[in-house]
């Protein structure tokens, strides 16, 4: 286990990505972004909001409003970037011709794919970690309490936690990073838009017979479980028994389609002399 | 050292090894040599267990391939034939990573690394990023680096490609040092000068089949052969060459064209100037003599005339 702590894959890794000109120039293109939607939110929830309803606009509207702009955002940007630092991670010491250093060192094929995966995930929690300001900031407006933050960012880690293993398991099937890039993006398509779409079509037609019914059953709502977003949507929800409920069943499913793939990519990672 | 029986490995469409059989003994110093696609690079690649065979038995320092990997990385250092270097890395760090690597800890770790760093060279330039190298102290480093958990074993595949002259020379007297100071070593290449000057012997393969063994002159005792070869070039008949060589005891003829003839006969250089001599005691007028016998080169041509594409 101290093994997997002291990974020198992880030093390696980290040492290697900060001195890349994207380790600063990410998260400043992050922190502005999430700013300018803050701003945004704020104006609106303010002033055009007023206007819109001709009413007084209470904090704690301003602050929920902030805090929901701020996590769909930030999962939206890291979702993005998620593959951008795990897919590479192995097809980079491919294409580089350093993976039979490491396959032929006393690192084994788990210790290389923990010290890629710790080192991807590290620096998407830097970024999540860097809005942390920001998201504190809908405190001062009320209507969000710690619990909130707590929640979001739990969800948030694991999700991206999932799509890590995931791009690490496109890393050690695909040769080339283009190839494996393009794989994972193409899978977090499937997750996000896919299942909403089919979500979408099973509500409707559930609607169909079911119209005076206030909200769809679990069954119905089952493709979203595999949605990065989806434990996110159910922090809204008013129903506390709801939230665990969804939002656990997706965390179990995330946590184990995180397994999976890094099951199959220690395996592949074991066969990677073959293509070297 | 290497024990290798029976060895076996088909690719999709091609064979890789056929029946492929070696041993190395403690501190040989053994160049492979065959046509590209011949399953040199293939059978180093199944010793240093980046992949599996498909029949046949590995064993390195006493270690099985297949079912002991970590036992036999630990006892061997591989340098594939393009190597790949991590260029945003200081050289101080890529030792380091790579002490770590193979679990080396405090203090043999930084004793380690300090010695990597003499060996290539480059203590006063640790703090250097490797990208600033140039492709024959990158290779120096590279070596270095695979010597970090002193292994007694190196597999270098094709470890010269691509290097100058000087950087040729240098990697030629690393390997004679490496080999004196008792690392058994396998090598790779097509610079068949190059093994030559520096193997105790070399095995000849094609389409993954063992083809020839032949011993080199140059280090260890395993390089004294009991027969000498000669090759010489006269003017004149050849009814009194052959004459002469019939009187010649134990000298053969084994191959003639013209003016030319490749000799065998038993001992070493001293029974070769002894046929020199009678030659020209016997009026014979010798345009070129050479007691080394046919040279590497020559022998890969005739031996892979057949096999090579």
């Amino acid at each position: 286990m101290r093994r997997y702590v002291t990974n020198p894959m992880i030093s390696k890794e980290l040492r290697q990505r900060l001195r890349e000109r994207r380790s600063w120039l990410l998260p400043t293109l992050y922190l502005i972004v999430l700013s300018g939607i803050v701003v945004c939110v704020y104006y609106f929830s303010t002033d055009t909001g007023r206007r819109l309803r001709g009413a007084e606009v209470q904090g704690a509207d301003i602050g929920q409003a902030i805090f929901l702009a701020v996590v769909f955002t930030q999962i939206i940007v890291l979702l993005l970037m998620g593959p951008v630092f795990s897919s590479g991670a192995i097809t980079i010491e491919r294409e580089q011709r350093t993976l039979a250093g490491l396959l032929t060192s006393l690192l084994t094929a788990p210790q290389i794919w923990w010290g890629k995966f710790v080192a991807a995930l590290l620096y998407l929690l830097l970024l999540l970690t860097s809005a942390i300001p920001l998201l504190a900031l809908s405190f001062a407006f009320g209507g969000v309490g710690p619990l909130d933050l707590v929640k979001a960012i739990g969800s948030t880690i694991l999700t991206l936690a999932s799509i890590c293993t995931i791009g690490l398991w496109c890393s050690a099937t695909f040769r080339r990073s283009v190839h494996a890039t393009a794989s994972c993006y193409a899978i977090v398509l499937v997750l996000t838009i896919v299942t909403a779409i089919s979500f979408g079509m099973l509500y409707a037609h559930w609607q169909q017979s079911h119209p005076e019914d206030m909200g769809p059953p679990a069954y119905i709502q089952a493709p979203l479980f595999l949605n990065p977003l989806y434990p996110l949507l159910t922090l809204t929800d008013d129903n506390g028994f709801r939230f665990y409920v969804y939002s656990t069943s997706s965390w179990l499913l995330f946590a184990a389609l995180g397994c999976l793939a890094a099951a199959f990519a220690m395996r592949r990672l074991r066969r990677c002399g073959e293509q070297l | 050292m290497i024990e290798i029986a029976a060895l076996r490995k088909s690719y999709r469409k091609s064979r890789g090894l056929d029946g492929f059989s070696l041993g190395l003994e403690n501190n040989e110093l053994v160049g492979l040599v065959g046509p590209n696609g011949a399953g040199k690079t293939t059978l180093i690649k199944i010793l240093a267990t980046l992949l599996p065979a498909d029949s046949g038995s590995v064993r390195v320092s006493g270690h099985d391939v297949s079912t002991e990997p970590m036992a036999v990385r630990a006892s061997l250092g591989y340098l594939p034939d393009v190597a790949g270097i991590y260029q945003d890395m200081r050289i101080g760090e890529f030792l380091e990573f790579f002490a770590d690597a193979f679990r080396l800890k405090e203090p043999q770790r930084t004793t380690a690394v300090e010695r990597a760093l003499e060996r290539a060279g480059l203590v006063d330039r640790r703090n250097d990023f490797v990208e600033h190298l140039s492709l024959g102290w990158k290779q120096r480093l590279l070596i270095s680096k695979i010597l970090l958990h002193e292994p007694k074993l190196l597999l270098l595949d094709e470890p010269a490609t691509g290097l100058d002259p000087l950087a040729r020379i240098q990697l030629r007297e690393q390997l004679k040092r490496l080999h004196t100071e008792g690392v058994t070593i396998l090598i790779s290449s097509h610079i068949l000068s190059d093994l030559e000057d520096i193997c105790t012997r070399i095995v000849f393969i094609a389409e993954g089949k063992n083809v020839l063994e032949s011993q080199t002159a140059a280090l260890g005792p395993g390089a004294r052969a009991a027969a000498i070869r000669c090759e010489l070039e006269f003017e004149g008949s050849i009814d009194d060459v052959d004459r002469v060589m019939a009187s010649f005891s134990g000298a053969q003829v084994l191959e003639r064209k013209n003016s030319f003839l490749l000799v065998e006969m038993p001992g070493g250089s001293k029974e070769a100037s002894g046929l020199l001599r009678t030659l020209l005691d016997a009026g014979i007028t010798i345009v070129h003599f050479d007691a080394r016998g046919p040279g590497l080169e020559e022998r890969y041509r005739r031996t892979f005339g057949e096999h090579g594409r």
